[in-house]
């Protein structure tokens, strides 16, 4: 059964009736007699399948679904319509077989006792999910070391700073060795150190146990490190799955080629390099094009022809430029699954 | 055994080491708890002056000492709060992290509410043993059959507690302040429970319907087994009764649970 994918959903669909006021005094005493309504569809007609061992990113702004796809995969969240598949499990029916196969982090919500050290919280999971005592102690040892929290899982949870605490809340949500990994939001808030602290533990627990990962996340960097699989999730719907090379790409098909030239160039050379992509820069020491990904080696050529070329560069958009502009462009890159070969 | 009943008792019992750590963890508003819930011993204090005449219908002066340190008792013994928790953790999806482990969050709840009790009872003691000393000690049941009845209706005492509660708490899935609602709840139990007034002195036709409330159920019945004032006949109607509460409010408790999950997250969660 090794290709039965590890996560499998079929038309998922979650609605959420959510009530709507308008501001003010009046409007709210009427709320209290007459409320209004609204039904949000947060997930429409989702699927798609991973494979075990996956690294997925879910992309999207907020309010995009993919949190409340990745509380559906957990079992958190119970489907309005559609079907999904984890570990040949219905999630939402919560059985004790599944939960001891998967874990869910939230950058935002805590498993830890908040008076209590880390410690008391991993050994309850210790024994609410089975795990071995020789097992439990070596999983402890090699995380707390590759955290560097050997001090800190023995102080009350509310004295940690936020990275600390989100270093515990991942051992407590590994030491049962989870089949499936779902995060969402693992980093929020932390600096950029930190960031890469938890993003490294993360891969370095993929390698080694070669877990399924599923990751939302607004650093992109996260996602562009982590994830080789990208599901760009927006207003509930999929919009894209391919790689991040492949989404830039396709939102951004022109590469930047750039470098430093030691004249200003005349008016012949400027058309010239017109004709073959779009002029970003004609500065007097720098020039940029962008051109279409097979053109590059000509481009490339033409301007290491230049008197004084130096500094070549050849470049994929900003990975945080293609967000925006994904975002920005909303409804007009409707591109179904699998989307690979987008170039 | 089972491995399987080994595994349920293990998790019992770690979830039980759990709740002890907190309780400790929170001592001070443990004994503000304690403090908040004295209102008996005012009671006392109240209607043992009323009583300095003469007997105020079966009670006199020392019935009503004995009537009211037992209401403290067992006010102690059967304490919950899972409906603040619970609350709380459905409003801000703290839940979640409860629902992602492989043991019923009612479960964990029901722990780690009993394993406070004994710090609890450790706390309110001082309380309870200065008023025993002030007011002269409480006549307890000589019974044995009564005494072998206490710890079994103390604990659907406390079950009643717990399933109100709780049933009240997984209003939170759909309202957003299911708490207060359980302050509606309180102010019931303050006046029928039989927390201020022994419901024996009730005037007549409210007594009666009084004594068939859970809220009795769950404190004036406990109360009156402990202190020796029920034949066996009304000890084994009430606990009968207590049984029917028990039942039907827990019934309750698991619809709101079942439902509530299903509506679950609506919160942003």
């Amino acid at each position: 059964m090794a290709d039965k994918p590890a996560i499998s959903l079929a038309r998922l669909d979650k609605r959420f009736r959510v009530s709507e006021r308008e501001p003010g005094l009046w409007p709210a005493l009427r709320a209290l007699f007459r409320r209004e309504w609204v039904e949000v569809e947060a997930v429409r007609e989702l699927s798609f399948d991973i494979a075990r061992g996956e690294r997925v990113g879910f992309l999207g702004p907020n309010g995009a679904g993919k949190t409340t796809t990745l509380k559906m995969l957990a079992g958190l969240l119970h489907p309005s319509g559609g079907r999904a598949e984890v570990l040949g499990f219905e999630p939402a029916r919560r059985r004790p077989e599944f939960l001891r196969r998967v874990a869910l982090v939230m950058g935002q919500k805590r498993q830890l006792s908040w008076d209590l050290p880390a410690l008391d919280t991993f050994e309850l999971n210790r024994v609410v999910f089975d795990v071995p005592r020789g097992l439990y102690a070596e999983r402890l040892d090699e995380m707390v070391e590759l955290l560097d929290i050997g001090e800190v899982v023995r102080r009350p949870v509310r004295t940690l700073s936020l990275g600390e605490r989100m270093k515990c809340e991942l051992v407590a949500a590994l030491l049962h060795g989870p089949e499936v990994l779902f995060l969402d939001e693992p980093t929020i808030g932390m600096d950029v150190a930190m960031q890469l602290a938890i993003r490294e533990f993360i891969r370095e627990y993929h390698r080694r146990h070669g877990a399924t990962l599923i990751l939302t996340s607004h650093y992109m960097e996260d996602v562009a490190a982590l994830c080789e699989r990208i599901l760009v999730i927006d207003e509930g719907r999929l919009r894209f799955d391919g790689s991040i090379d492949a989404l830039v790409r396709r939102i951004r098909p022109l590469r930047r080629v750039a470098i430093r030239s030691g004249a200003a160039l005349d008016d012949a050379t400027r058309t010239g390099l017109g004709a073959l992509g779009q002029l970003a820069d004609a500065g007097p020491s720098r020039v940029a094009l962008d051109v279409a990904p097979a053109r590059v080696p000509e481009v490339v050529a033409r301007l290491l022809a230049l008197p004084g070329a130096r500094d070549l560069e050849v470049q994929d958009a900003p990975l945080e430029e293609v967000m925006r502009e994904l975002f920005s462009r909303r409804g007009e890159l409707d591109a179904g699954p699998g989307e690979e070969g987008a170039r | 055994m089972s491995a399987s009943g080994r595994g349920r008792r293990s998790k019992v019992a770690a979830l039980w080491r759990l709740g002890v750590a907190e309780a400790s963890a929170y001592r001070a508003s443990l004994l503000v708890w304690v403090l908040a819930t004295t209102l008996p011993l005012i009671s006392l204090v109240l209607w043992r002056a009323l009583a300095e005449s003469g007997p105020i219908g079966d009670y006199d002066q020392h019935g009503f000492d004995s009537y009211f340190i037992a209401a403290f008792v067992v006010r102690q013994l059967s304490a919950s709060w899972v409906v603040w928790d619970l609350d709380r953790q459905i409003r801000t999806g703290e839940l979640s992290a409860l629902l992602m482990r492989p043991v019923h969050p009612v479960l964990h709840h029901a722990m780690t509410n009993l394993s406070a009790l004994p710090l609890r009872t450790a706390l309110a003691a001082p309380v309870g043993l200065a008023v025993l000393l002030a007011t002269g000690g409480i006549s307890i049941t000589e019974d044995p059959a009564m005494l072998a009845l206490v710890v079994p209706v103390l604990a659907l005492a406390w079950a009643i507690n717990f399933v109100t509660q709780l049933a009240i708490g997984c209003l939170a899935f759909w309202l957003t302040k299911a708490a207060a609602l359980y302050d509606v709840w309180l102010g019931a139990y303050v006046v029928l429970a039989g927390y201020l007034v022994p419901t024996s002195l009730f005037p007549a036709g409210l007594a009666e319907v009084a004594r068939m409330l859970p809220f009795h159920a769950a404190l004036g019945f406990p109360v009156e087994l402990l202190i020796g004032r029920l034949s066996v006949a009304e000890a084994v109607a009430g606990i009968g009764l207590q049984l029917v509460w028990l039942v039907a409010l827990g019934a309750l408790a698991a619809l709101a649970w079942r439902w509530g999950l299903r509506a679950y997250g609506a919160f942003g969660a």
